[in-house]
C-alpha cells in the first residue's frame, strides 16, 4: 500500500461525492426553480425622451449657446464629422446627443466579466480603394503599417481569432456558416454557382472603370442594368436566377437579415447583393474575408472617435426645433438632466439623426419619410457558467443556428489571450424580419423581460438544450429603429435624395439611413463627406 | 420413493456444484481485488488462496458441531455465502478509502466466506450420509465440488471479468448462490422446518443481491481502473485538468486530461533535452522562466546550475503546483524544487502574465500541454511569441516543447516556423524519449552573441544530455514537412495541423 494515502483521499472523496450526490438528487430537483434565480435587465434607447418629440412638450428655451457649428445625434457619422472637422483645423463645434453617451449603434456594455457590443460588433477588411478608412485604422493603430507588397499590416489581435464562425446545421455545429454537411449534389452545385455569381459581381466593373458594387456605395457604377436590380427583392432575383436550394436560401435570407434587418422576401436584391460583392477582400494577401472585431464591438471604434468630441458634447440633451432665422440656425434643446431648455445658435447645423427623427423637425418632411424603414431588433448578452452543446465544433467567435428566428449570438470573449474564462458571456442577436415594422416595434416595447428571455432560450436551446440551468444574468437591450433596410426602389429612390439635400446652406444632412445601408463605413464616410461639402460650401461663400 | 430420493440427492449435489464454483469465484474475486487495489498479485493471491483454504478447514472442524435441523442450517448457509461472497468485491472496493483497515476486512471476509463454504461440505455430507452409500457420497461430492472450481476457474478469467467486471461477477455468483437456496426451499419444502421464515430470508438476501447488482455499474463506472489499466494512486480535478498518476511494478506516470506527461523513468530525458541545451547555451543564466511545468521537473534541472539567481514558474493550474509541492512521492521526483527559495511558483496565465510583467529573462522554458485545442492553440501563436520577446534580456534563449516530430512533423515545423518570424535564430532538435516516442523542441535566440554549439557552462552528473548540441538537430527524411503556415491567433492553424496528424493514429 505506497501511497495509499494519496489512494484514500480520491477515493474518500469519490465515495462521499457519490454518497452526497444521491442524497442531493431529490433536493435540488424540489429547489431547482428556486436556485436558477436569474438577473434579467431591460435596457434600450431612450424611446420615451425621443418620443417627446411627437408632442414637443418642452419647457421654453431660458439661455442661448453660439457656436459656429453644431452636430445634433452622437452616431458614427457625428463623431466621424467631428473628427474631419478636428483634421481640418476647426474646433468650434458641439455635439448634442439624447443619450447619456456618445456612439448610437455602436455602443457598448461591461459586466463583471466582459464588455460586449449593444449593437454593430464587426468592421469588415476595408477595401483598397477606401483611403479615407485605411487612413482611420493606420491613426487608431489597428493597421500597423504596410508590407513590401502594399497590403495593409492589421493588428493580429483584433482581427478574429480562429476559429470565426460555426453553424448549427443537421443536428451538428460545423465550421463557416454556408451549410455544407447533408447537402445534395444539386444544392451543392448551386451554393457553389451563388458563390461564383458574386465574385462576378464583386470583380464587376462598368465601361468607365467603376465597380458595380461599391462602398460608400455611392461610388457604385451607375449602370442601368445594374441599379435595376433594386427594383426587385432579393428573393425576386433568386427566383430569376433559379436558384431553390434550401440551404442556399436561407443562407442568403439570414446574411439579409443579419445586414439589414429584413430578409430576402423584403430586402431589394441590389442590396443584397452588395452585401456579397462590394467588399473586394483585397487588403488581404490572402483575399480572406476576415473581419475586425473587438469585444465590446464596434464601441471601440466609437471610442476611438470620441477623442475628437472631448469637452464638445452635450449628452441627455435633445433638439426638438430646429429653424433659420437671421442667416443663423436655432436649434432648440432640451436638457434633460436639469430639465431646462437652450437655444443653440449656430452658422451650420450637421443633423447627423436618422430620418425618423429629422421628420419632427422640418416641415413636409413626414411624407419623405414614409419610405424610410427601420426594423426594431434586440440583444439579448447572457452570462452563463458553461456552455455545452455537443461538441462537434468548438465555440466560435460567431455561432449561428440554422433555420432559427433570431441571428445567433457572439462570444463575447473571444478576442482574449486567457486560457480559460471562468464565466462565458454571449451576445445574441435578433431582429424582427417582417415588414409588420410597428407592429413589432409596439411588441418589443411592449413585452416584458420574460418574454423575451423565453424567445432567446427556445432559439438557443436547438443547440444548447441545457442552457437554461446555466444562466445567471440576462441584458436585453431594445433597439426600436435597429438600422435602415434597404427594401426595393430605396437605395436609389427619391425620397433618400430629397432626404439628403441640404437646406438653404446651412442645415446639412448625415446619416448612414441617407446611404440606405447601416454599416459603418457608410457613416464614417457621411461624416467626413458632410464636413466636406460645407467647407466647400464656405469656401465658395 | 426410490425417484424421489433421487431427486433428492441430485438436488444435494447440484448444490454443492454451485457452491463450489461460486466459492472459488469469491476467492478469485477477492484475489484480484487485492492485487489491483494493493498490487504485488502473487503475493496477493498466494495470501488469499492460503487463508480461503485455511478458512474452508476451520469451517470443516466446526460442522461436527451443527447437529440439529442441519437441512435447515445447510439452506441458511446457503444463503449467508451468497450475501457475503456477493457483496464482498461491493464492500471491499468502497471500504478500499480506509487503508489500515482494509486488509483486515479484506481476509475477514475471505476468512467467513472460507468458513462458511467449508461448513457446507460436511455439513451436506452428514445430510446424506444416511440416505447413500458412503462410497458413492465422498465420490460425488468431491466430484462436484472440483469441476465447480474448474468451471470457475476457466470462466472468471475469460468470460466473468471482460462481460460482468469484478463487482457484477461476485454479485451474480451470489444471486445464483441464494436461488439455489430459494430452489431447495421450495423443492424440499417437506423436510424443512419453519420453511416460511426461510424463504423470506432467501427472497430478501436475492433482493438485496439484485438491488446492489443493478447499481453496480453506475458504481463501477467512475472506476479509472479501466481507462488506465494502471494501479492509480492519485487522481483529483481541478478548475483546469484532470490530474491521475498511477503506479506500476517502479513506474510513476502522471496523465494530465487522460493525456501523458510523463513517466518516472524515463522523464529525466525529456527533462534534460528540454532544459540543458538552452541553459548551456545561454550567455547567463541568472532569471529563468518557465512556463507551465508544473510539475517542477524542468525547475529541477534548472537548479542543476549552481549561477541560476532566481526562478519563476507560471502554471495556471494551483492544483497541480500545490502536489509538487506537498506530495512526498512527487516532491521525490522533482527534488522539492517548487519548494526552493530560488523559485517562486505563480499560478496565473501564462499569456496575460507575460503581457503584463516588467521583468526580463535570460532563459525561457516553454512547457505548455500539446496545442490539442484552440485555446492551447493561442499559446503557439506568433503574438505570443512576440509578447515573449518583449520580456527577454538581449541573447536570451527560449526553448519550447514542440510535440512530436515524427507523429506530427506539420505542427512541430508549424511552431518552429511561427518562432522563426520573431526571433533572430531558430533551430530545432529531437530526443527519444521511450514513453513519448521521438519528441521535439524548438530552440530560439534573441539575439547573435551566441550560436547554437556555444557550451557557456555545463553540469556533471547528467544521464541523458552530453552537451554535444550537433548530436540532436538532425532531421531525418521522415520527420520533416514543408509548406507549413505560420500560427496566427486569426487562422490558428496550428491546431488545425495537430488535429489532422494526431486525428491519424
Amino acid at each position: 500500500m505506497k501511497n495509499g494515502e494519496n489512494y484514500n483521499t480520491s477515493r474518500r472523496f469519490f465515495v462521499k461525492t457519490v454518497a452526497l450526490a444521491l442524497l442531493a438528487v431529490p433536493f435540488l430537483q424540489a429547489c431547482q426553480e428556486k436556485v436558477i434565480q436569474v438577473l434579467i435587465r431591460l435596457s434600450g434607447t431612450n424611446h420615451i425622451l425621443g418620443h417627446r418629440l411627437r408632442t414637443k412638450n418642452f419647457p421654453k428655451p431660458t439661455k442661448q449657446i453660439h457656436i459656429p457649428y453644431l452636430i445634433v445625434g452622437g452616431g458614427i457619422s457625428a463623431l466621424s464629422a467631428a473628427r474631419q472637422f478636428s483634421k481640418k483645423g476647426i474646433h468650434d463645434f458641439l455635439v448634442v446627443e439624447l443619450e447619456n453617451h456618445l456612439g448610437g449603434n455602436s455602443s457598448s456594455g461591461e459586466n463583471k466579466y466582459s464588455k460586449y457590443p449593444l449593437g454593430a460588433h464587426y468592421l469588415p477588411l476595408p477595401n483598397k480603394s477606401d483611403q479615407e478608412l485605411l487612413d482611420f485604422l493606420e491613426e487608431e493603430a489597428i493597421i500597423q503599417g504596410y508590407d513590401h507588397k502594399g497590403f495593409p499590416i492589421f493588428d493580429v489581435q483584433q482581427l478574429t481569432f480562429a476559429p470565426d464562425e460555426r453553424l448549427f446545421y443537421r443536428n451538428n455545429w460545423q465550421e463557416g456558416l454556408v451549410p455544407k454537411t447533408g447537402n445534395t449534389p444539386n444544392e451543392d452545385a448551386q451554393i457553389q454557382d451563388f458563390f461564383l455569381k458574386m465574385s462576378t459581381f464583386r470583380a464587376g466593373k462598368d465601361k468607365n472603370g467603376v465597380y458595380y458594387f461599391d462602398i460608400p456605395l455611392s461610388k457604385s457604377s451607375q449602370e442601368p442594368s445594374i441599379r435595376a436590380l433594386d427594383k426587385l427583392t432579393m428573393q425576386q432575383w433568386i427566383t430569376q436566377e433559379g436558384y431553390t436550394a434550401q440551404p442556399l436560401l436561407n443562407y442568403i435570407d439570414y446574411c439579409c437579415r443579419d445586414d439589414f434587418g429584413l430578409g430576402i422576401k423584403e430586402v431589394s436584391a441590389w442590396a443584397g447583393i452588395h452585401y456579397f460583392a462590394a467588399r473586394k477582400q483585397d487588403t488581404a494577401p490572402d483575399g480572406n474575408d476576415t473581419v475586425l472585431t473587438w469585444p465590446e464591438g464596434n464601441a471601440r471604434l466609437a471610442s476611438h472617435l470620441k477623442k475628437y468630441t472631448h469637452s464638445k458634447t452635450l449628452t441627455n440633451h435633445i433638439v426638438f426645433d430646429v429653424k433659420i432665422e437671421n442667416n443663423k440656425v436655432i436649434a432648440a434643446t432640451f436638457d434633460a438632466q436639469n430639465q431646462s431648455s437652450l437655444e443653440i445658435i449656430a452658422d451650420k447645423v450637421i443633423m447627423a439623426t436618422p430620418q425618423f427623427v429629422n421628420q419632427y423637425f422640418f416641415k413636409d418632411r413626414k411624407k419623405i419619410t414614409k419610405d424610410f424603414h427601420y426594423a426594431p431588433w434586440f440583444l439579448a448578452t447572457l452570462v452563463v457558467s458553461e456552455l455545452p452543446d455537443n461538441g462537434s465544433f468548438p465555440l466560435c467567435w460567431d455561432n449561428v443556428i440554422y433555420g432559427s428566428k433570431g441571428l445567433g449570438y457572439i462570444y463575447d470573449q473571444h478576442q482574449t489571450v486567457q486560457q480559460i474564462q471562468p464565466k462565458k458571456v454571449i451576445t445574441y442577436y435578433y431582429s424582427f424580419s417582417t415588414l409588420e415594422i410597428k407592429k413589432n416595434r409596439r411588441l418589443l416595447y411592449s413585452q416584458k423581460e420574460n418574454y423575451w428571455k423565453q424567445i432567446v432560450l427556445d432559439d438557443l436551446k436547438m443547440a444548447h438544450p441545457t442552457i437554461e440551468s446555466f444562466i445567471e444574468d440576462i441584458h436585453i437591450h431594445r433597439l426600436g429603429h435597429g438600422m435602415i433596410s434597404p427594401v426595393p426602389d430605396f437605395i436609389f429612390g427619391q425620397a433618400k435624395k430629397e432626404a439628403s439635400a441640404s437646406i438653404d446652406n446651412r442645415i446639412f444632412f448625415a446619416h448612414s439611413d441617407l446611404a440606405g445601408i447601416s454599416i459603418f463605413e457608410e457613416a464614417f464616410h457621411q461624416g467626413i463627406n458632410i464636413v466636406n461639402t460645407i467647407l466647400d460650401g464656405a469656401a465658395v461663400d | 420413493m426410490g425417484k424421489k430420493f433421487l431427486k433428492f440427492e441430485y438436488l444435494l449435489l447440484f448444490a454443492v456444484f454451485t457452491i463450489a464454483t461460486c466459492g472459488l469465484v469469491y476467492e478469485l474475486v477477492a484475489g484480484t481485488l487485492a492485487s489491483y487495489l494493493l498490487g504485488d498479485s502473487v503475493k496477493q493471491f498466494s495470501f488469499i488462496i492460503g487463508v480461503y483454504l485455511f478458512a474452508m478447514g476451520v469451517g470443516s472442524y466446526f460442522a461436527k458441531f451443527l447437529t440439529k435441523n442441519m437441512l435447515n442450517t445447510f439452506v441458511e448457509i446457503e444463503i449467508l455465502v451468497g450475501l457475503i461472497g456477493g457483496l464482498s468485491s461491493v464492500v471491499l472496493f468502497l471500504l478500499f478509502e480506509s487503508v489500515y483497515s482494509f486488509q483486515f476486512i479484506l481476509y475477514l471476509l475471505v476468512f467467513i466466506t472460507g468458513c462458511l463454504v467449508g461448513l457446507e461440505i460436511p455439513l451436506l455430507m452428514n445430510i446424506l450420509k444416511d440416505k447413500v452409500q458412503f462410497r458413492d457420497l465422498v465420490s460425488n461430492v468431491f466430484t462436484f465440488d472440483y469441476i465447480g472450481a474448474l468451471l470457475a476457474s476457466i470462466l472468471f478469467p475469460l468470460v466473468l471479468v471482460p462481460k460482468l467486471g469484478i463487482m457484477g461477477t461476485s454479485l451474480f455468483f451470489g444471486m445464483i448462490n441464494v436461488s439455489i437456496a430459494i430452489a431447495l426451499c421450495f423443492l424440499l419444502k417437506a423436510e424443512l422446518k419453519s420453511v416460511y421464515l426461510l424463504r423470506t430470508k432467501a427472497i430478501g438476501a436475492f433482493l438485496i443481491l439484485f438491488i446492489v447488482y443493478l447499481f453496480s455499474n453506475s458504481i463501477l463506472s467512475y472506476s479509472e481502473g479501466k481507462l488506465y489499466g494502471e494501479n492509480i494512486i492519485y487522481s483529483n480535478a481541478t478548475p483546469y485538468q484532470r490530474i491521475v498518476l498511477t503506479h506500476n511494478k517502479s513506474d510513476y506516470r502522471l496523465y494530465l486530461n487522460n493525456n501523458l506527461q510523463f513517466s518516472s523513468t524515463d522523464e529525466y530525458r525529456y527533462h534534460e533535452a528540454l532544459v540543458h541545451p538552452a541553459m548551456s547555451m545561454a550567455k547567463k543564466v541568472d532569471n529563468v522562466l518557465v512556463l507551465g511545468g508544473g510539475d517542477g521537473l524542468a525547475v529541477r534541472e534548472i537548479l542543476k546550475y549552481k549561477d541560476v539567481k532566481h526562478v519563476t514558474l507560471v502554471d495556471l493550474d494551483e492544483g497541480m503546483t500545490k502536489l509538487f509541492q506537498t506530495n512526498s512521492v512527487l516532491t521525490k521526483f522533482n527534488q522539492n524544487s517548487l519548494n526552493n527559495a530560488k523559485v517562486e511558483v505563480l499560478n496565473k496565465d501564462a499569456f496575460v502574465w507575460a503581457k503584463n510583467t516588467k521583468k526580463q529573462y535570460d532563459v525561457v522554458v516553454v512547457d505548455f500541454p500539446d496545442p490539442s485545442n484552440y485555446s492551447l492553440g493561442k499559446l503557439y501563436s506568433w503574438s505570443f511569441y512576440s509578447t515573449l520577446k518583449q520580456i527577454l534580456t538581449p541573447d536570451a534563449v527560449v526553448v519550447v516543447q514542440t510535440t512530436s516530430p515524427y507523429f506530427a512533423p506539420k505542427s512541430f515545423w508549424c511552431i518552429n516556423k511561427t518562432m522563426m518570424e520573431v526571433f533572430p535564430q531558430v533551430d530545432a532538435y529531437h530526443a527519444y524519449v521511450p514513453s513519448f516516442g521521438e519528441w521535439g523542441f524548438s530552440i530560439a535566440m534573441n539575439g547573435f552573441q551566441t550560436n547554437f554549439n556555444t557550451v557557456n557552462r555545463q553540469v556533471e552528473g547528467l544521464r541523458f544530455y552530453n552537451y554535444q548540441f550537433d548530436k540532436f538537430n538532425y532531421f531525418a527524411k521522415d520527420m520533416i514537412s514543408k509548406d507549413i503556415e505560420i500560427n496566427r491567433l486569426d487562422n490558428q492553424i496550428l491546431v488545425r495541423y495537430f488535429d489532422e496528424e494526431w486525428g491519424k493514429l
